[in-house]
């Protein structure tokens, strides 16, 4: 119990040094986009592949129950809501803690077993400003642009189900799928992936850099960074919806 | 194009390492002993997160439910989106991803591990072959214990989407217990049990596939970690679509 506190407490002081070195000079820009690029290159192409097979999966439970009621034609709108608020970034923070968080734990943990982030530190480099600040950011920027990916996907997933295998009118699911749509459902699930990013990030930064104890070590941090992660942010995220879409009782 | 023809290479090789292992369980059998313990573990260390991460998608399905009927004034049918998206699809699909979260990633570290330090190759120096005794009790436990985990993860998830409901978005509590009662049936959770035994199958072979194939070095058991994870989740999410359309969608 004391030792999880202690954690928690070693995090805390981790995520503030981060946010301390994240606001002085020098940035390194070079840095950040390359990790920008390596860490959406290598998410989008997962992101896309789980989002399109559960917009198919809730079309085809969708219309089921809609079927009932002889109202398939309210199916697009429930889709496209349901994707971009919850879905796509559910899934997409998912996939990103999976693919981004856990390949960003491993590479600094077998920095710090290998002595590089040592290394960094003898020619007089920050290794946290070097290493570790760039990768917040960019898995900060990455996730709700991987979000954007998702839902287009999730969308096109609902839509390939009910016209293709299922035979509904196109230009129905089309001119319905923006009917019970505000602008805080897109925004919201924005707001929401770039916290869940910065935590992915945090988490898996923490987890690499502190990573002992040879090659097994890296594979705990790998493991933890995954299971921490998830945890954190679909615990962060009962809160954000309701504090984002207002759901409280009148 | 290359990358194409790698993925390929990288499904013939997961086939030809399945028929191995195959044939490896069908000479030698499981070892004794081990399966219980292994499933215990599994289980066991999983179950906490598991609790964690139902709690929380069954209260958002319930927030999310309200909010997307509210404009049709169907706030009661919250109970009936509930019950059918959680026992249908989420709860079996929250409790694979987080079994690969959780315990792929370890048997992925664990055999990389193993690899890497050549404790397989002194395993298959003692006559023992190391895909019956490292992968069959891993492979048998998680098949037991993902559809425990996720007929758990049902009721955990349709309790926490009652207490919000009720007590923060001021519902009735008994509609929303007739509602979800009446929209599933007892054999819905033996689907979902089904699906969850599929699950284990896919995470648990794709996971030591990747820990077998392991690179050198702590960054080589990092990235085989990482890939497990990944390529199982994805190939759950996928497979998902047509269990369900073989379960749910009329084709049985």
């Amino acid at each position: 119990m004391l030792a999880k506190l202690a954690t928690i407490g070693r995090f805390g002081l981790f995520a503030g040094g981060i946010a301390r070195r994240a606001a002085q000079r020098p940035v390194f820009y070079r840095e950040v986009v390359a990790q920008l690029w390596t860490t959406s290159i290598r998410c989008v192409l997962p992101v896309v592949a789980v989002t399109f097979p559960f917009g198919m999966v809730m079309a085809l439970q969708g219309l089921e129950i809609f079927r009932i009621f002889g109202a398939e034609r309210m199916l697009s709108s429930l889709i496209s809501i349901a994707t971009l608020r919850e879905l796509s970034p559910v899934l997409a923070s998912v996939l990103v803690a999976a693919q981004g968080g856990s390949s960003c734990a491993a590479s600094l943990g077998a920095m710090r077993i290998k002595e590089e982030l040592d290394a960094t530190e003898v020619m007089a480099i920050d290794s946290i400003k070097y290493h570790v600040v760039p990768r917040v950011i960019a898995m900060t920027i990455a996730c709700p642009l991987l979000n954007i990916a998702g839902s287009i996907a999730g969308v096109g997933g609902g839509y390939f189900t009910a016209v293709y295998l299922k035979g509904e009118s196109g230009g129905i699911f089309l001119a319905e799928l923006w009917a019970f749509m505000g602008p805080m459902d897109v925004y919201g699930g924005i707001i929401k992936t770039t916290l869940f990013g910065l935590t992915i990030g945090l988490i898996s930064c923490y987890h690499g850099f502190r990573a002992t104890g040879g090659a097994a070590g890296v594979g705990k941090a790998v493991n933890d960074t995954v299971v921490h992660g998830i945890v954190a942010f679909i615990t962060l995220n009962y809160f954000l919806t309701s504090a984002l879409f207002g759901a409280v009782a009148p | 194009m290359n990358a194409v023809f790698a993925g390929l290479a990288g499904v013939g090789r997961y086939g030809l390492w399945v028929r191995d292992f195959c044939r490896a369980l069908a000479a030698h059998g499981p070892p004794q002993g081990q399966t219980l313990a292994e499933a215990f573990r599994i289980g066991i260390k999983s179950l906490p997160i598991l609790l964690i991460i139902a709690a929380f998608v069954g209260t958002n399905l319930a927030l999310q439910g309200y909010n997307a009927f509210k404009p049709l004034g169907g706030q009661r049918l919250v109970g009936m989106f509930v019950s059918l998206a959680g026992v249908r699809e989420l709860a079996p699909i929250i409790a694979a991803a987080m079994i690969s979260a959780k315990a792929g990633t370890e048997m992925a570290s664990q055999i990389g591990v193993m690899k890497i330090r050549e404790q397989v190759d002194a395993l298959e120096v003692m006559a023992v072959n190391p895909l019956a005794y490292l992968v069959a009790p891993r492979l048998i436990g998680i098949m037991l214990v993902l559809p425990a985990l996720t007929i758990i993860a049902i009721f955990v998830m349709l309790s926490s989407a009652y207490l919000v409901s009720v007590h923060q978005l001021g519902l009735a509590g008994h509609e929303f217990i007739q509602f979800a009662s009446e929209s599933i049936e007892p054999i819905d959770f033996v689907y979902g049990a089904f699906k969850a035994m599929f699950f284990g199958l896919i995470i648990c072979t794709i996971s030591c596939y990747f820990g077998f194939n392991c690179g050198k070095g702590p960054a080589g058991v990092g990235q085989a970690t990482n890939r497990a994870v990944v390529t199982s989740s994805v190939v759950c999410i996928a497979l998902n679509y047509f269990l369900s359309e073989m379960l749910y969608g009329g084709a049985l």
